[in-house]
């Protein structure tokens, strides 16, 4: 066990709305990232080919919210093509986005990705610890299918939003916790905003919930739970006050400006209190791409014993479970981790270094592993979970001196 | 202290835009959350049902106290959990 992993007393995991990771990361110049070479391209409705360009904009670019639902992804990556050979080829990008435009020129925007510079807070945070090359989202479909297996390991056989019950003995990692004697919260950003768990979680669990003021709070006052799992804003909202409240979740065509700044507060409250700092490891994930545009094929996975119904994907073709959905931004943030660290780093030649495909059933496992090792005996959880990528690995033996480690001027 | 301090832009005020036409995610949280409320309904409506009159022992009593605070103070059960109990 390294010295990182000793020390490691609290697990926190901050999920992001609807960005791609060529979308937000694309455009970092590294040695190691597997993003853009700027000749990547998708053909429009008129058979021209729309090349990636370094022109997204803050908000305004994508008022027609993409598709992201399971028919529109599977649009996007296989470019339309149907039958049973059909191969991945990450083409249908902008055909799927003229369908919400009606507009060729505007379905070209599902191209663009953020300069660097325009992303301060994620980008310095990628690049001072870890990001991921191979973090994607575990189904090639919507928000809360998808943040199912950040909870639970598994969606219970859904592709899609709908209304869902959960199927004994599968567990949210929160109960696990609980039941193990352990502390977790989901602390959401406001009761305006409130979950997306909330069928789910908080109907029997009331008090596993907690507000983004609380997560403050308790940063502060030395008494976070184990594992906590952090909401941001989802709404445009008018306080109690009177006052603006700007959705923080980056979901099109929310101010990514603002999310940045989510970021930065989440980062700055675990920051300032030493102790915490030191025993913390923070994960800023997506849920999904949102429809916008990613070159990375989503490679396949370990089923989990679930199949989608023709009806239910929507394409006329069951889903089996056995490939990843599009990837996501995925960063990792503690002192115990050196700067610079990327993981399935790109290799001169073009090809992935121990390629390691991490999806979000890698949070309950990695949670899991790490404060319930015994948790297994009753099989509450799915094999698709276990079978998972896990990324503590990542924390060394040496802990980053304090000026060796950036801060945000909020 | 830290030696390189980011600074963070602030967001524009005309981001702000409530009257933003809601999207798909908060339409389905909006329908998730009338779902519970009905879950919720029922509980309470179970929990109607009982005549507290019929109760005469200490732990039928307790019990059914302990189902009704559950539902006016959600967070009574923080102790239990802590204790690494069910809700």
């Amino acid at each position: 066990m390294s010295k990182g992993l000793d020390a490691l007393k609290h697990i926190v995991v901050l999920m992001m709305e609807n960005r791609s990771f060529d979308h937000m990361l694309g455009g970092l110049k590294v040695p190691g990232i597997n993003g853009l070479k700027g000749d990547e391209w998708n053909p429009d409705t008129l058979g021209n080919k729309v090349k990636v360009s370094q022109s997204a904009k803050f908000q305004g670019q994508l008022k027609k919210d993409p598709d992201h639902h399971f028919p529109g992804v599977d649009m996007q990556i296989f470019g339309g093509q149907k039958g049973d050979n059909r191969v991945v080829n990450m083409k249908g990008f902008v055909l799927d986005y003229f369908t919400q435009t009606n507009n060729v020129n505007d379905s070209h925007a599902i191209m663009n990705y953020f300069k660097p510079d325009d992303l301060p807070i994620l980008t310095n945070l990628a690049t001072e610890f870890a990001f991921f090359n191979t973090w994607f989202a575990s189904i090639p479909g919507p928000t809360i299918c998808n943040r199912a297996f950040a909870h639970y390991g598994t969606s219970f056989g859904q592709v899609g939003m709908d209304f869902f019950y959960l199927l004994d003995p599968i567990l949210s990692i929160y109960e696990r916790m609980i039941r193990g004697g352990h502390t977790s919260k989901l602390y959401y950003y406001n009761q305006a905003s409130s979950t997306m768990e909330v069928v789910n979680l908080l109907k029997n669990q009331p008090q596993l919930f907690g507000t983004f003021e609380q997560f403050i709070a308790d940063c502060k006052n030395g008494v976070l739970p184990e594992y906590s799992f952090i909401e941001p804003c989802y709404s445009d909202q008018i306080g109690d006050d009177g006052g603006a409240i700007i959705a923080s979740d980056q979901h099109p065509d929310h101010d990514v400006r603002e999310g940045e700044r989510f970021m930065a507060t989440v980062y700055d409250a675990i920051r300032i209190n030493p102790d915490l700092w030191q025993s913390t490891v923070l994960l800023i994930v997506y849920d999904e791409h949102g429809g916008i545009y990613d070159h990375l094929v989503p490679p396949d996975c370990t089923p989990g014993g679930y199949t989608a119904s023709g009806e239910a994907t929507g394409t006329g073709v069951p889903f089996t479970f056995n490939r990843l959905g599009v990837r996501v931004p995925a960063v990792l943030i503690s002192p115990w981790i050196p700067r610079g660290t990327i993981v399935s780093p790109l290799k001169p030649d073009g090809t992935m270094q121990n390629q390691r495909n991490f999806e979000h059933a890698s949070i309950p496992n990695t949670v899991t592993n790490h404060f319930l090792p015994d948790f297994d005996q009753n099989n509450q959880r799915t094999e698709r979970e276990k079978k998972s990528e896990t990324f503590l690995d990542l924390l060394t033996d040496t802990m980053r001196p304090d000026d060796d480690c950036i801060a945000f001027d909020l | 202290m830290p030696s390189k301090v980011i600074p963070v832009p602030k967001t524009p005020k005309e981001a702000h835009n409530p009257h933003r036409p809601a999207g798909t995610l908060l339409r389905s949280q909006a329908l998730h959350l009338h779902e519970a409320l009905k879950w919720h309904m029922r509980e309470v409506q179970a929990l109607l049902a009982i005549n507290p009159r019929t109760l005469h022992t200490e732990g039928a009593i307790s019990k059914y106290i302990q189902k009704v605070t559950a539902v006016l103070h959600p967070h009574a059960a923080k102790q239990q959990i802590k204790q690494g109990g069910e809700s």
